[in-house]
């Protein structure tokens, strides 16, 4: 687990294509598909790169509702508890 | 002299033409705007992949940014020009300014854009593909032209960069090397296999990650082109605003002339007439 999960229970989100910004902040889990299947990203997940699959991306923070986008496609980088989303490219 | 109605009507022209500079001007304006926003972010994006591209441990030599050692050996001059007239005189002077590269027999050119292409061929200069310039609102598809430039040793890129609304230049780049200069200030620590998961492979994810920034290199100089023709448009159609309201003007004053010289010969003909009438009387009471 990396030392920011364990202080903030969150992940910091950055997802965003060439020429719009998705979703940048705090958030309690990502979702996505890659060649596997689809997967959950919750704070503390290990560092992680994946190309993904089209799709969802479905962000969760809170009790308020998710951010979903749909994907043609992307690359996820997870490290130190940030992820970013690099899509529709 | 030209008659009033003629004027009259040639004034109308002159004002519908000068109504529709106006709209194109401010048409031009919005998209200098709206690009300038796209670029900005697009550089933004550029820099995070790239954090992260540098970042991960992946063997130089097989790189696309080591074209030298793996590339075909022939040179690739790729021309971003307008999808069509209309940006003054921009495309002209990059055409002769990539001329001074151009050598026949070890170099290519694949030309983007109408205009370019038309001009190429005015030239008689041949280019081996054309595409039209990608534009989207939210989308560059730049894949069709980074899968034709990659068998190439070295890949330079004529763009129109905008420097000002009153100012755009022709430059060039070295596609690789224009990668690593957008990328000086991104450093992160080593990220390897030992620590990191990869799905599929640090290779694949390295591979796909430079195609992304190539083609995102590639699509900041459509972007800048675009912008430097937006403003090149802006300010072609200030010109002609602004001849057209001197036209104005000159036929204004043309039309009050020949109203007047007009009514100066009516009357001239009522008094000639009058004239006339009274030799008449007058030789006719003197009977």
């Amino acid at each position: 687990m990396s030392k920011n999960s364990a202080i903030l229970n969150k992940i910091n989100v950055i997802a965003r294509a060439p020429f719009q910004v998705y979703y940048e902040g705090e958030a309690d889990s990502l979702s996505a598909t890659n060649r596997i299947g689809k997967f959950d990203i919750l704070p503390g997940h290990a560092d992680f790169f994946s190309v993904l699959h089209p799709g969802d991306i479905v962000i969760q923070n809170g009790d308020a509702e998710p951010t979903i986008f749909p994907i043609v496609n992307g690359i996820i980088t997870v490290r130190d508890n940030e992820v970013r989303l690099f899509v529709n490219m | 002299m030209r008659r009033a109605n003629v004027i009259e009507k040639d004034t109308a022209s002159i004002g519908t033409l000068k109504d529709l500079t106006n709209v194109f001007e401010s048409l031009a304006s919005t998209q200098v705007a709206k690009v300038k926003n796209r670029a900005t972010l697009s550089k933004q994006f550029f820099q995070l992949l790239w954090e992260r591209y540098t970042a991960i441990r992946v063997d130089p030599k097989k790189r696309i940014t080591n074209r030298e050692e793996t590339g075909n050996g022939r040179k690739v001059l790729v021309l971003i020009s307008a999808e069509a007239g209309l940006s003054g005189d921009l495309d002209q002077r990059m055409i002769e300014s990539m001329q001074q590269e151009y050598a026949r027999g070890s170099t290519d050119i694949i030309v983007l854009g109408s205009h370019g292409a038309s001009q190429l061929t005015q030239r008689g200069i041949p280019y081996i593909r054309f595409f039209q310039v990608p534009e989207s609102d939210s989308y560059i598809n730049v894949n069709p032209v980074i899968e034709a430039v990659l068998p190439y040793s070295s890949i330079a890129v004529y763009y129109e960069e905008y420097l000002s609304l009153g100012q755009q230049e022709v430059r060039r780049i070295d596609l690789v090397t224009h990668m690593q200069d957008l990328s000086k200030n991104a450093e992160e620590g080593v990220i390897t296999a030992d620590d990191t998961i990869f799905e599929p492979s640090l290779d694949e994810i390295a591979d796909q990650m430079e195609i992304t920034m190539m083609s995102l290199a590639l699509s900041q100089t459509i972007l800048e082109s675009g912008l430097a023709q937006a403003a090149s448009r802006f300010n072609a159609m200030t010109v002609a605003e602004d001849r057209a309201s001197e036209l104005l003007g000159e036929y204004r004053l043309e039309y009050h002339r020949a109203k007047r010289s007009e009514s100066d010969r009516r009357l001239r003909e009522v008094l000639v007439g009058i004239k006339k009438k009274r030799r008449e009387a007058a030789a006719a009471g003197n009977k």
